[in-house]
């Protein structure tokens, strides 16, 4: 339903140095770098598939999600959306996407949602018993039947992003673009935003791409995510398998009897693995994961243990080292 | 644009507008005082100082009712608060919501225009209520029905006119910043030249033939010279045609103009 090929946007940006001087020297002669927002992108995302896409701010998320969605002109670079350039413009594309952003309000501030719902039926030019059968289900499963009559302004944060959410999904989109749709919110409203965007899925399969800070979107929402770092695509793929491509090894806690404790001998712990965490009588260590089964072991044969777990290091570590520059280690 | 979208975003944008309702009295009450004291003490002064009955063929009733009726019609023919709205939009990155949803964001534009001048017309209506009785007669405007009844298509394509003319120089906004100054400074040059101050026939005759030629006068003379009945079935013909051939113009410019923005656009502040 989406692909993307080789997609780069360059950004010409105006400098401004600090100061008076600068400033009026600005007014006659103006200095612009060029930074690069996305640079040659290309994946796909198919029907039902919700593709999470992960990247420190500025790194160039929201300009990808902008071009997909035709607000946005590429530098170079191809993309179709549902088998159109999404930058034509073309009605029959725009009919059957959506854009929700949480930054930024879409909907009238001035009006109450009924009258927003309606004007995008206009819009959207929905037929009357599907938009009312369409309005009535999502309304129902945002709990905001009652916040209809309300002024958009009026509305908290979170009633807000749910009505956002209506409006973005009333026509029933089959792509879906979000860009931290959960932002700011509380955790009970961001838990009733994934369980409705999961639903939503369920019933309609659109493709969506989700873009969040927030791990817990990423971890419930999707299967998949995509990484970018300044503005470069450096995963794309199972989030479960980022953790065996880009951290072979398992985090091994060991709690020991306090008599024990004193009784540890560093070097000893050094030879098995990397120490992350010593102290009252807990002990994590990072060990390979081809030897945590024969270390864990040793410890128990050595040790007067009192518990003992192996776990995967968690996913929102991992992609935190890849964000920063780790690379994919050699196998 | 289907119709029904068009006169849904209409009656929204009145709505909206009518909403408030402090605003919507003291914008009225205010604004037709300040325009009634400064119309008339500025016209009684000069007409005093220059000793004459009748100045550029019109006496001093005719020219309060040139004041009054430009500046009713001009509220209308100007529309509300939407003249910096697409500047605005461009700016803040508002416009990305108009470019995803499946319709002209022109056209949207100029559906919510027509929306915002329902307030300005029933004020201007109770406006000329208030005031008319009062007016005294000149002998060198006449108001009647068939002025008002040709004024009406002539204030429609004057607001069509500076709709289209003002979406220029707010698409501006695409290559820079901010363009409020470049939106104020032409709505003062088009005030002036377009007759929303005083009538084109005060210029000297050299520039008076050269503000003919532009479409300016279209906008607020033209309008308010039909309504006091200064001009005959055949010049309005002409005016009305004229008027929608500089629309013509103006939507020829706008085109290209907003594709080569929508290239540049980058949406920021999302």
């Amino acid at each position: 339903m989406i692909e993307v090929k080789n997609l780069r946007k360059v950004f010409r940006i105006h400098q401004k140095p600090p100061g008076l001087l600068a400033s009026i020297r600005s007014l006659f002669h103006r200095q612009y770098v060029d930074k690069v927002a996305v640079a040659g992108a290309d994946f796909s995302v198919g029907e039902g598939e919700i593709v999470g896409m992960i990247g420190a701010n500025g790194a160039g998320k929201t300009t990808l999600v902008k071009m997909l969605s035709g607000i946005v002109h590429p530098t170079s670079g191809e993309a179709r959306v549902l088998g159109y350039n999404p930058w034509e413009k073309h009605n029959d594309l725009r009919r059957q996407i959506s854009l929700i952003m949480g930054q930024k309000a879409q909907l009238w501030w001035d009006l109450p949602g009924a009258d927003c719902f309606e004007l995008l039926r206009e819009i959207y030019q929905i037929p009357r018993p599907e938009y009312e059968s369409n309005l009535k289900r999502l309304t129902e499963m945002l709990q905001v039947e009652d916040e209809l009559n309300t002024q958009i302004r009026r509305l908290s944060l979170g009633e807000r992003m749910k009505m956002e959410l209506i409006a973005a999904l009333l026509h029933s989109p089959r792509v879906v673009y979000l860009d931290e749709p959960t932002i700011g919110l509380d955790i009970t409203t961001q838990k009733a935003v994934r369980d409705f965007l999961l639903s939503y899925r369920q019933d309609h399969a659109p493709a969506m791409i989700l873009t969040s800070h927030y791990m817990e979107d990423i971890e419930r929402l999707c299967e998949r995510i995509i990484i970018i770092r300044e503005g470069e695509l450096v995963y794309d793929g199972n989030l479960q398998r980022v953790i065996h491509e880009y951290a072979p090894y398992k985090q091994l806690t060991v709690h020991l009897n306090r008599a024990e404790t004193a009784a540890v001998d560093k070097d000893y712990l050094d030879r098995i693995g990397e120490v992350m965490e010593e102290q009252a009588g807990t002990i994590v260590l990072r060990i390979p994961r081809n030897q945590v089964t024969s270390a864990a072991a040793e410890i128990l044969r050595k040790f007067s243990v009192q518990d003992l777990s192996i776990a995967d290091p968690e996913i929102s570590e991992i992609i935190e080292l890849i964000m920063g520059g780790k690379e994919k280690p050699q196998t | 644009m289907n119709p029904a979208l068009f006169l849904h975003l209409m009656s929204i944008e009145s709505r909206r507008l009518l909403s408030y309702r402090v605003d919507f009295w003291i914008t009225m009450i205010l604004t037709l005082i300040v325009q009634l004291v400064v119309i008339w003490a500025l016209w009684t002064a000069i007409f005093a100082e220059s000793g004459k009955d009748i100045v550029a063929g019109w006496d001093l009733q005719g020219i309060l009712a040139y004041g009054v009726f430009v500046f009713l019609t001009g509220r209308v023919v100007r529309g509300g608060d939407l003249q910096m709205a697409v500047a605005t939009e461009i700016y803040d990155g508002s416009l990305s919501r108009y470019l995803v949803y499946p319709c002209n964001y022109c056209f949207t534009k100029y559906a919510q225009q027509l929306g915002n001048i329902f307030p300005d017309i029933f004020q201007s209506v109770l406006m000329a209520l208030l005031i008319i009785p009062f007016m005294e007669s000149s002998s060198t405007v006449d108001l009647n029905l068939t002025g008002i009844l040709m004024c009406l298509p002539s204030i429609f394509c004057a607001h069509l006119l500076f709709f289209m003319m003002g979406l220029i120089p707010q698409m501006v906004a695409f290559w820079a910043d901010n363009v409020w100054s470049l939106s104020v400074m032409m709505r003062m040059v088009t005030m002036l030249i377009g007759g929303a101050t005083f009538p084109l026939s005060l210029f000297p005759d050299s520039m008076q033939s050269i503000l003919y030629m532009l479409p300016f006068r279209y906008l607020f003379e033209f309008p308010t010279l039909v309504l006091l009945g200064k001009v005959g079935f055949e010049e309005w013909i002409t005016g009305i045609v004229s008027c929608l051939i500089w629309c013509g113009f103006f939507l020829l410019l706008l085109i290209p103009v907003w594709r080569r923005g929508t290239l540049r656009y980058t949406g920021v502040g999302i």
